[in-house]
């Protein structure tokens, strides 16, 4: 089983049948030029990659913006087209006063199999109080929570929120909540990796290409900036793989995950088996 | 007389020959012109258009031929993020194999009908 944990579906035809939605999540997002993909696109990419599932991860800046970039319920008519291929999470801005109802809703009714929050561009640190109620239904109902951490690409976002440390405290407080640092919280990869080492429920993501092409950027992460060996022997229950998709390059990184030296019992760790346990519980 | 006529692609395989010589032969049919020149040109800048004989090992050959020419893994310039598209840079090899084999092919059309040799297959 190959998944890839992290799929922005913002620009997947069946949800773009509205011009003005289209141009607002190019605009909102920073993606251009892509166009919107049908799903047998989306299937013919999957199968160049070799994965089995895609995890669709959706926007909510509703506060900012004045709607959810991908809603909770497109989400759900994505899963209704191939429920053999996408898993769901939800979307919710901790600013947004029907926060705790929607995602509540979203767990119980659209059956959406997490959260995902945007500490960067939603402007909030992960310790911060505003995040309270969503946590409790997360715990609640045993969903995990993907953050985006380190850099952003997309507009109005701020760094400062979505530093591996800021979420130190979250991971302490909350050992039985599963988190996930995406894009390994790069620059700050270290930091993430320092954070994995001693919170079990930490977990990170391998959607980070923001230089060089996949290997070259995947081989300066994971041989250089820390050695293979720290995720293949500490961490190695940890890592998922993500792609970041349509802002990274699906298809060349799901292959050079595959040629950084990890024993191929890791590796099976890091396409799937560690998904499952993220999504699911250990 | 100019007419347009669009074909829509989607491809299966991360390189993939797809033989389009029939659909270009039946629009020409369809156009009602009798002679004149028919121009095959795809829009997208990592696809290619060539003629050339469709036999599976002449595929190969220019599969492989093209594969020597433009490794996969290769220190390309066009490896970054581009803050245009807001993504990641990552087909090179698409670009130079486009490059390679040109974005158009072009026939004569005869009494309403594609000239070609009996070989020749647009790909």
């Amino acid at each position: 089983m190959f998944i890839d944990m992290h799929v922005h579906p913002a620009f997947f035809e069946p949800i773009n049948e509205d011009a003005g939605v289209e141009q607002l999540r190019h605009d909102v997002l920073n993606i251009h030029k892509n166009g919107t993909a049908p799903l047998e696109h989306i299937f013919n990419q999957m199968k160049c990659a070799s994965l089995d599932r895609l995890c669709l991860l959706p926007e909510d800046y509703s506060t900012q913006v004045g709607r959810a970039i991908v809603t909770n319920e497109e989400i759900r008519k994505l899963l209704d087209l191939a429920p053999d291929k996408f898993i769901g999470f939800a979307g919710a801005d901790p600013y947004d006063v029907k926060a705790a109802e929607k995602l509540e809703y979203a767990f119980t009714e659209l059956k959406l199999s997490g959260l995902k929050l945007h500490p960067s561009r939603q402007h909030f640190y992960p310790n911060d109080a505003i995040l309270g109620p969503l946590i409790e239904i997360c715990e609640r109902y045993n969903k995990p929570i993907i953050f985006h951490s380190g850099l952003s690409i997309e507009p109005n976002t701020y760094t400062k929120y979505a530093r591996p440390t800021e979420f130190e405290e979250l991971a302490a407080n909350h050992p039985n909540l599963r988190i996930c640092l995406a894009h390994f919280g790069w620059p700050w990869v270290q930091e993430t990796a320092m954070l994995m080492l001693k919170y079990p429920n930490v977990y990170a993501d391998t959607g980070l290409l923001y230089f060089d092409n996949a290997y070259e950027f995947y081989e300066r992460v994971f041989h250089q900036d820390m050695p293979v060996t720290w995720i293949d022997r500490s961490l190695r229950h940890q890592v998922m793989f993500g792609s970041n998709n349509p802002r990274f390059e699906q298809i060349r990184m799901a292959d050079a995950i595959t040629k950084l030296g990890f024993r191929d019992s890791t590796l099976e760790l890091i396409k799937g088996g560690n998904a499952l346990e993220f999504l699911n519980g250990r | 007389m100019v007419l347009l006529k669009q074909i829509k692609l989607l491809t299966t395989g991360y390189n993939q020959f797809v033989l389009i010589t029939e659909q270009v032969m039946e629009l020409v049919r369809e156009s009602n012109i009798k002679n004149g020149m028919v121009h095959v040109i795809t829009k997208h800048t990592t696809t290619g258009i060539t003629v050339n004989e469709s036999l599976e090992c002449l595929e190969s050959d220019i599969e492989e031929f093209l594969a020597r020419l433009v490794p996969e893994h290769f220190p390309y310039a066009h490896a970054r993020m581009l803050p245009d598209y807001g993504s990641t840079a990552g087909n090179p090899t698409g670009h130079l194999k486009a490059h390679l084999t040109g974005n158009h092919c072009h026939f004569v059309i005869s009494d309403g009908d594609v000239l070609k040799g009996d070989a020749g297959r647009a790909l």
